[in-house]
């Protein structure tokens, strides 16, 4: 299978105004993204989960080009983007393209339907006359009327203004879609239907589909491998059923524990972690997760642990991981 | 039936809007008993905040109880002056809102707004006070509340913002606390540490929490009692755990279906429920769901199903529970 991206030892800095620091040193620079090696090939669906702040949204960001890449490497479709000229790295850019969080907010209010696939439909050089019958294409594709093509965004439910957003994304022809929260604001008995879409067009079209989200649920049941992210960094990475069955990081069983399960027999589960999300601009030493930890020792506050290798597939960063019954080796990384 | 802190009989209320009147609720029918959590479970649209918003006497002027009562501790909140609901309001009904970033005002101090919120303890001086908010504070897990005090909110993460608001809603000790999704804005692993105080906190303070979300895990594993809403209309009610193995309105059922929780593994595509919610100014004739419902048959064209008591302590409002074992 090819591969559709690849980060390797990715860092994104923002520069940010800290509140309370004096005049002299009020701008600091906070890393969101911290050291992240991801590959995603064809046909394959990847799900970046973390809390706020973790730097999952800033990853499909700089894929997208929208934010700056600090240090590290990134390719699309095999070709590496730095040192591209600004044209060559839009017409690259040209496979990737994103759904954003805000589905309604994404869509100009002043254009109509038509107008916003037909937009993307041009940037791809398709000729005015076939625009008509092409935009009808994409709107069956997305199992959306196409009588809908004169509407405004205002006039479209969220599920439809979704689907929208998914058929001006196709008409790009992309390999990649980076989709940030779909389900986010969708009831839960229409968020099933966008997913299925997006299961269906990229088994249809060999897709790779990045996924950003926190509904750990439908992470489960679609993402083929998940990277689970705390703080800028991957803490842990492996195929979604094993992961979710078998977690090797602290963290990643907490987040786990903390879906709680719809149903009333299952005796509730206490808590598995302590606090909320530190702040960027002041990292914890060591394992960066080691104030939260139920686990954490002298060791995790000093020294940031190295590589956990479970399976081929599998790593996690953590000085004591879960489940040690699983023979564990340790590597240096 | 007075061992039951709030009870909505039959409530309807509607917004004026340019097209009409929004019929926001009809006829809801709630009981909240003493001591317990009751969940109510429903989708955009169903009318769960303007509930809540009506118990707390907070609807807005375009809003107008049409029919029904509100009874709080057998008092009838919809014939009160605002000066009597004033008096209930914040003292023994308190509320948690959704978004804890706005819920304390950001150019006060939190000890000012905790202090001040104790108005009505004439006797209390401001030293007792204070430290009645310490207390309140350290109950709700906010570490160092000492130093917290002489904070602004925007000093103070999103979590320890929510349990500010916690601690202020329970300084007056309520008998009955409402709660509309005070997580939903909260990062996972703060929610579930937000839901184990809530239900710690139920249990030591003696108080009943109605608590309100479209998150079934949620509601699944804090209430002893569920109402499911669609549309303005009270669906379903009953048990959370008879509810939930044995949902009896087809909404319930397709709803309970469709979380992605509950499927261990996916074999075809994700279930969902195909249709809108029908337009609430123009109501159509019969029942609320029947455009989306698997089960529609000849009743459900132009009768309204009404809620059927059963014996089991559920209830339900479908044609289907007067007519036969046609439930799987």
């Amino acid at each position: 299978m090819a591969e559709v991206l690849n980060l390797a030892g990715i860092h994104i800095r923002y520069r940010v105004r800290v509140r309370n620091a004096g005049w002299r040193n009020r701008m600091r620079e906070i890393e969101a993204v911290a050291g992240v090696d991801l590959a995603i090939s064809e046909g394959e669906t990847y799900a970046l989960v973390g809390e706020s702040g973790s730097g999952k949204t800033s990853i499909a960001m700089a894929v997208a080009g929208l934010v700056p890449i600090s240090q590290g490497r990134l390719a699309i479709a095999g070709t590496t983007v730095e040192g591209l000229s600004g044209d060559q790295a839009r017409a690259l850019r040209r496979n990737v393209v994103m759904l954003f969080q805000d589905a309604v907010g994404s869509l100009s209010p002043r254009l109509t339907v038509r107008s916003l696939i037909a937009e993307a439909l041009r940037l791809r050089g398709v000729t005015n006359k076939e625009r008509d019958g092409e935009c009808r294409r994409l709107l069956s594709l997305v199992g959306l009327r196409t009588d809908l093509m004169q509407s405004y965004p205002h006039q479209l439910s969220g599920g439809q203004a979704r689907r929208v957003g998914i058929a001006r994304a196709l008409a790009l022809e992309p390999k990649l879609i980076l989709a940030d929260e779909p389900t986010a604001g969708l009831d839960v008995s229409v968020q099933g239907d966008v997913i299925n879409l997006l299961v269906r067009l990229q088994r249809e079209l060999g897709l790779a589909v990045l996924m950003i989200s926190h509904n750990l649920n439908i992470v489960r049941l679609i993402a083929g491998r998940v990277g689970i992210m705390y703080l800028g960094r991957i803490v842990e990475q492996g195929p979604a059923a094993s992961v979710f069955s078998a977690p090797l990081h602290p963290y990643t069983s907490a987040l786990l524990a903390a879906n709680p399960h719809p149903d009333p027999e299952v005796e509730w589960r206490p808590p598995q972690v302590k606090g909320e999300v530190p702040s960027l601009v002041e990292r914890p030493s060591g394992c960066e997760f080691h104030p939260r930890c139920f686990h954490a020792s002298e060791l995790c506050k000093t020294t940031f642990p190295s590589k956990v290798v479970g399976d081929p597939e599998r790593h996690a960063y953590c000085h004591w991981p879960l489940g040690l019954d699983v023979p564990v080796q340790s590597v240096q990384s | 039936m007075s061992d039951d802190v709030l009870q909505v009989r039959d409530l309807s209320l509607s917004y004026a809007s340019p097209r009409g009147r929004v019929r926001a609720l009809r006829g809801v029918n709630l009981s909240v008993p003493r001591n317990t959590i009751v969940g109510i479970v429903g989708e955009s649209g169903c009318g769960k905040s303007t509930l809540l918003t009506a118990v707390m006497g907070l609807l807005g002027p375009k809003a107008a109880v049409d029919q029904g009562r509100i009874l709080f501790d057998g008092q009838d909140l919809t014939a009160m002056t605002p000066h009597e609901l004033r008096s209930l309001r914040g003292h023994r009904v308190s509320m948690i809102f959704q978004d804890p970033m706005t819920t304390l005002n950001p150019v006060i101090k939190i000890e000012r707004q905790m202090t001040d919120i104790q108005f009505r303890e004439r006797g209390r001086s401001f030293a007792e006070k204070r430290t009645r908010a310490i207390e309140m504070l350290s109950r709700v897990g906010v570490s160092d509340p000492q130093s917290r005090l002489d904070g602004y909110p925007h000093h103070m993460s999103g979590g320890i913002r929510q349990r500010i608001s916690i601690a202020m809603a329970l300084l007056s000790e309520p008998d009955l606390l409402l709660a509309d999704e005070p997580t939903t804005a909260l990062d996972a692993t703060l929610e579930v540490q937000i839901l184990d105080l809530l239900r710690e906190l139920q249990v030591s303070m003696g108080c009943s929490i109605l608590y309100v979300s479209h998150h079934l895990g949620t509601v699944a594993q804090l209430c002893q009692s569920v109402t499911v809403m669609y549309a303005g209309t009270v669906v379903e009610y009953g048990p959370i755990r008879q509810v939930f193995r044995d949902p009896r309105h087809p909404y319930t059922q397709r709803l309970l279906e469709c979380d992605p929780g509950r499927i261990a593994e996916l074999t075809g595509p994700l279930p969902s429920v195909p249709g809108r919610v029908p337009d609430l100014v123009d109501l159509p004739p019969g029942c609320i769901f029947k455009d989306r419902c698997l089960s529609r048959f000849g009743p459900c064209d132009d009768k309204t199903p009404i809620l059927l008591h059963r014996n089991d302590g559920q209830g339900v409002a479908c044609h289907l529970e007067g007519s036969g074992p046609a439930h799987g």
